[in-house]
């Protein structure tokens, strides 16, 4: 579905990410934790192909600089952290520009029957079909992060790459949002690969976990994750922290 | 649908003002049969308000609508694609690569039936390419901040080559300084037939890029996950608009403000959608811009305001309370 083999990428001034392979295949989920500025974000961006990257990337047997971006949108969505709005669309609109990679009409006509189902199946799947006439701009963080989740499922991509997108949303959300990504993944033979700062929901999305550390992998593959590791990673002295979590919750 | 039919009825009004009123006044019943006679008439009428109507007020009406639609949809498509609501061509450098060509012009004593236009057309839409060019250089992702700063820095650096030849020739500074004003004053049908199917086409041609339009006011990396060709789209984008805008201001020379706020007000109505949002821009740009020049050959008892400067004196207050008034 999508490999990475021994992949440097940067923003110019030097390699960000240095030499990370991995393979994600079909049904399989990823999540990527490690701290700030070890290449997570930027990771994702090479494989969305927003960022020029040296190495090998293929999607679907074909090298990831040569496919269009057309090619790459139809396989490959992405939700991150919201953008600033200037301007305001209804749910809806935004939500149906998520058809856009598989229109390529150009004409002022109504979209089709199919596109509008798709688009009210992924309101509905998100609990906005309610709400699909309001502007965005008047919604909340938590809902306005649920229209872009909506506009990126009506993409209809094979994968789906996180960065962060739970930063708006509430507990309930959070954990439905996961849920909800974990299903979609599976029911379909699709893919998520996660960031998330939340160890816990990281390791939620998915017990394949690729650990980061100054732009290399540090560890990757099943249940991985151990104490040894997260303070050799982070830093900290994780059991004092989880000692002191559990301190407060006992109180 | 009340909303347009308001519009439309609100067109045909200023249409009707912009036409009949002046040092002769032209009732509306007059200008109904006058046009009725050109199209269905016999035999010759050479009434002296039907020689005004299709001599003088008629082209500079069509003249106004025509120059507001254009740099109104330009407007409309630089603050998307640049992701600014107070973006425009000026801010590219078309005004000033204009106003450059023009003062080349006119201290050349070029007389060539429309070199004035021609020159201000070629050099805004050289300023433009030459700041996208630039920023493409030096941003290989296209970014919007570098073209809006690339842009700025060219556009200080051409004003102050002009305002240098300005220095040199005093003798064509009162000349130039009108010109950059901008006035609808004795231009005819040649300016209409040349600049009708320019913007005509040039809209046209934008309103197929509707949707990418849309896209791209989520920001870059938006676009482009959504499957935008975003360097491609904003290059196409940027030179159509930049190509309204100077041959626009090429015929009547520099308006500001129409295409600030014509796009907000649409947006306001219409929601932001660029189906709507540019033949809407383009509608209430071209009203408001026959109504600012109907205002400008009308306020003063002799002579005429440039309607450069009208368009700024109503266009910037209204301006500032459709902007900031939607921010509450």
């Amino acid at each position: 579905m999508l490999i990475l083999k021994d992949v440097y990428a940067g923003y110019g001034a030097g390699d960000v990410i240095n030499g990370v392979s991995f393979t994600i295949n079909p049904g399989e989920n990823l999540s990527i934790i490690g701290p700030n500025g070890c290449g997570k974000s930027t990771l994702l961006k090479v494989m969305a192909g927003l960022l020029p990257y040296r190495g090998e990337i293929m999607l679907g047997g074909q090298p990831l600089h040569r496919a269009s971006r057309r090619v790459i949108s139809a396989k490959i969505a992405m939700l991150s952290q919201m953008p600033p709005l200037y301007f305001s669309y209804s749910v809806y609109d935004t939500v149906m520009m998520g058809r856009y990679v598989h229109n390529k009409s150009r004409w002022l006509g109504r979209p089709s029957d199919g596109d509008r189902k798709i688009v009210d199946d992924a309101l509905k799947a998100v609990n906005l079909l309610h709400e699909k006439d309001k502007d965005i701009t008047k919604l909340s963080g938590g809902q306005q992060q649920r229209v872009f989740l909506a506009r990126t499922l009506a993409q209809q991509p094979e994968i789906i790459l996180l960065d962060e997108p739970t930063n708006h949303l509430d507990l309930k959300h959070q954990i439905e949002l996961i849920h909800y990504l974990k299903a979609w993944a599976k029911d379909g033979n699709r893919a998520i690969v996660g960031v998330l700062h939340d160890i816990n929901q990281a390791l939620n999305l998915s017990s394949n976990v690729l650990v980061m550390q100054n732009g290399k992998a540090a560890a990757h593959g099943e249940n991985i994750v151990t104490e040894t590791l997260l303070e050799k990673v982070y830093e900290v002295d994780v059991a004092a922290y989880m000692r002191q979590s559990l301190e407060i919750w006992r109180k | 649908m009340k909303k347009l039919a308001i519009i439309v009825l609100a067109l045909l009004a200023v249409f009707m003002l912009a036409i009949g009123l002046g040092s002769v006044y032209i009732p509306p019943l007059e200008i109904v049969r006058a046009v009725w006679y050109r199209f269905f008439g016999a035999g010759e009428d050479i009434s002296g308000a039907y020689i005004i109507m299709w001599e003088l007020r008629l082209p500079r009406a069509l003249l106004a609508f025509i120059v507001g639609a254009a740099l109104s949809v330009s407007g409309a498509v630089m603050q998307s694609v640049l992701r600014n609501p107070l973006a425009s061509s000026f801010t590219l450098g078309v005004s000033s690569g204009a106003s450059l060509g023009a003062a080349l012009v006119i201290f050349a004593g070029m007389s060539a039936l429309f070199s004035l236009p021609t020159a201000g057309f070629l050099f805004g839409m050289g300023a433009i390419v030459l700041a996208i060019a630039l920023a493409s250089k030096m941003d290989g992702r296209l970014e919007n901040n570098t073209i809006i700063l690339v842009g700025m820095v060219l556009s200080l650096f051409v004003n102050a080559i002009t305002t240098m030849l300005m220095a040199m020739r005093r003798e064509y500074m009162e000349r130039l300084v009108f010109w950059q004003m901008g006035s609808f004053s004795m231009r005819g049908w040649e300016a209409v037939a040349i600049l009708a199917p320019v913007a005509i086409i040039g809209i046209i041609f934008i309103l197929f890029y509707h949707r990418e339009l849309d896209i791209m006011t989520f920001g870059e990396n938006e676009a482009q996950l959504i499957g935008v060709n975003m360097r491609r789209v904003k290059w196409v984008l940027l030179v159509a608009s930049a190509a309204l805008t100077g041959s626009a201001i090429a015929f009547v020379g520099i308006i500001g403000f129409v295409d600030l706020v014509a796009p907000h007000v649409v947006r306001r109505a219409f929601g932001a959608r660029h189906r709507l949002l540019i033949p809407m821009s383009a509608a209430v740009g071209g009203g408001f811009m026959m109504l600012c020049d109907l205002v400008a050959r009308t306020v003063l008892p002799v002579g005429e305001l440039p309607v450069g400067v009208v368009s700024a004196l109503v266009g910037a207050p209204f301006f500032a309370y459709v902007y900031f008034a939607k921010r509450g």
